[in-house]
């Protein structure tokens, strides 16, 4: 079923996670629809179609005017994970990569945005899956051509990983080969045909991707 | 033909229905021919890898109207993890603590062959069969952040499936078939496919237009009105005419988890 060697089970993605779009949101998150900030990790799946490589080529959505990207560090499950406490939420981990999550311009938040993030191979997910000490202590970093355009320090997430693995496990246990990515920047990349996207986490890995034409 | 997945002495097994199960329950192995009786087994669901799980939201004019929404204009899907999936007749969990927990009773829609922009006048080339669902949901876990959200669509035990995946020729036209709901034998809820405001053909269009349906995906085609709220101890009977009865058994949060609680 996976088109790529890391995922096996389901790539569990986070929005609204970086602290300062959440904070810069609150005034449209007091609005309708939201009618309220959300008291829970808003999440989304990558379906499997979505799966795609270190190197590989990102189609380009048919029709599409405007591509964005964002990466998040991406958690790489060892062990079955059901309702587990934050303190002993890492040792399920086995190790650490990156998620590229190409999508559609994020509109709004209210229904899930199928035809923005289910693209085919919009989720590049590599290339090595490493253990790492502290996940909160790494940064991840996205350029554009050769430009930095992102700059996350995890510990600038609204949620940690291990209370994001906490919280998560006691909604849907997560299997050997599932992978949760934790938090992309909130101003989301804008990328043209043909650009190439490198993520890097300085130590740990590295993710290159190209968009197709 | 209906196909289902068993565990029978410790292994997964997959077997045939046999036409005389509503009066013998005998089931046969695909393996060696050999048959055997459900009371032997434990069920599985129906699909062995499965791929995408899609549902419907407000699919349904009436249940719509139920909850208060205006019928939608485009389909509000919705994405399931697999770890929601169990089989016939085993527990679903009610969670601790909250105040409305209600069945939803499915036809899903099986994907049987690979396709992007699949034209709707083909869409039914690339239908395997058809099973029935029970999706779930806990109202009070509802936030308006892709709504509905995983906290209240995708839990574990939270989807029973089953009994079994049925071809989808030896159930013919879909577009009619009558959707009942049983609570501890009581008819909770009654509809038709009929009201299906957005229907198969259409769905396999749409999705396929977004991204590459695959062997496996699979469509969950939303539920007719009649909501009412479960406990530990019921037993839910979602069936769907021609297509089978799907037995579900609710058990509280400690019961289902166990050692992990």
């Amino acid at each position: 079923m996976s088109n790529n060697p890391i995922v096996k089970g389901k790539l569990v993605c986070v929005a609204l996670n970086d602290s300062e779009q959440f904070n810069a949101m609150q005034a449209e998150f007091a609005e309708a629809p939201y009618k309220g900030a959300p008291t829970q990790p808003v999440l989304y799946f990558k379906p499997h179609n979505t799966w795609s490589t270190d190197g590989a080529v990102v189609e380009w959505a048919d029709g599409a005017d405007s591509m964005v990207v964002g990466a998040s560090l991406a958690v790489v499950f060892g062990k079955e994970c059901c309702r587990v406490s934050q303190a002993e939420a890492l040792d399920y981990v086995e190790g650490y990569t990156l998620v590229h999550d190409f999508s559609l311009v994020e509109q709004n938040y209210y229904r899930p945005d199928i035809k923005g993030k289910c693209l085919d191979t919009s989720a590049p997910i590599g290339a090595a899956v490493v253990a790492v000490e502290d996940p909160q202590a790494l940064t991840v970093v996205t350029s554009v051509n050769g430009t930095v355009v992102n700059e996350t320090p995890v510990s600038q997430l609204v949620r940690g990983v291990a209370e994001l693995i906490s919280t998560i496990s006691y909604i849907m246990t997560l299997q050997p080969g599932d992978v949760i990515a934790v938090g992309f920047p909130g101003q989301r990349a804008p990328v043209a045909k043909g650009d190439k996207v490198c993520s890097v986490i300085a130590g740990v890995t590295e993710l290159n991707n190209t968009l197709g034409e | 033909m209906k196909h289902a997945r068993v565990l029978f002495n410790g292994s997964e097994l997959d077997v045939t229905v046999e036409d005389s199960f509503a009066e013998t329950g005998l089931l046969k192995s695909k393996t060696d021919g050999q048959l055997i009786n459900e009371t032997d087994v434990t069920w599985l669901s129906p699909i062995k890898e499965p791929g995408t799980i899609f549902a419907l939201g407000l699919n349904y004019a009436d249940h719509a109207a139920e909850l208060a929404f205006e019928p939608p204009k485009e389909p509000l899907v919705f994405l399931k993890g697999a770890n929601t999936l169990t089989g016939h007749k085993q527990n679903a969990y009610r969670p601790d603590n909250i105040k409305f927990q209600h069945y939803e009773c499915e036809l899903v829609a099986v994907i049987g062959k690979e396709g992007k922009n699949i034209a709707r006048e083909d869409a039914m080339d690339y239908i395997a069969g058809y099973t029935v669902c029970n999706d779930f949901a806990i109202r009070d876990y509802l936030e308006n952040y892709y709504r509905p959200n995983l906290r209240v669509k995708s839990r574990d035990s939270l989807c029973p499936i089953g009994p079994w995946l049925i071809d989808k020729d030896d159930v013919g036209d879909i577009s009619n078939l009558k959707l009942t709901t049983h609570v501890n034998g009581e008819l909770t809820q009654e509809g038709t496919t009929a009201d299906i405001i957005f229907d198969v053909p259409f769905l396999v269009e749409y999705l396929s237009k977004i991204m590459t349906l695959k062997p496996g995906d699979m469509i969950a085609t939303g539920t007719p009105k009649g909501l009412k709220d479960m406990q530990p101890g019921d037993t839910v009977v979602c069936e769907i005419e021609k297509v089978g009865a799907l037995v579900t058994n609710i058990v509280s949060e400690q019961e289902f988890y166990g050692d992990k609680y």
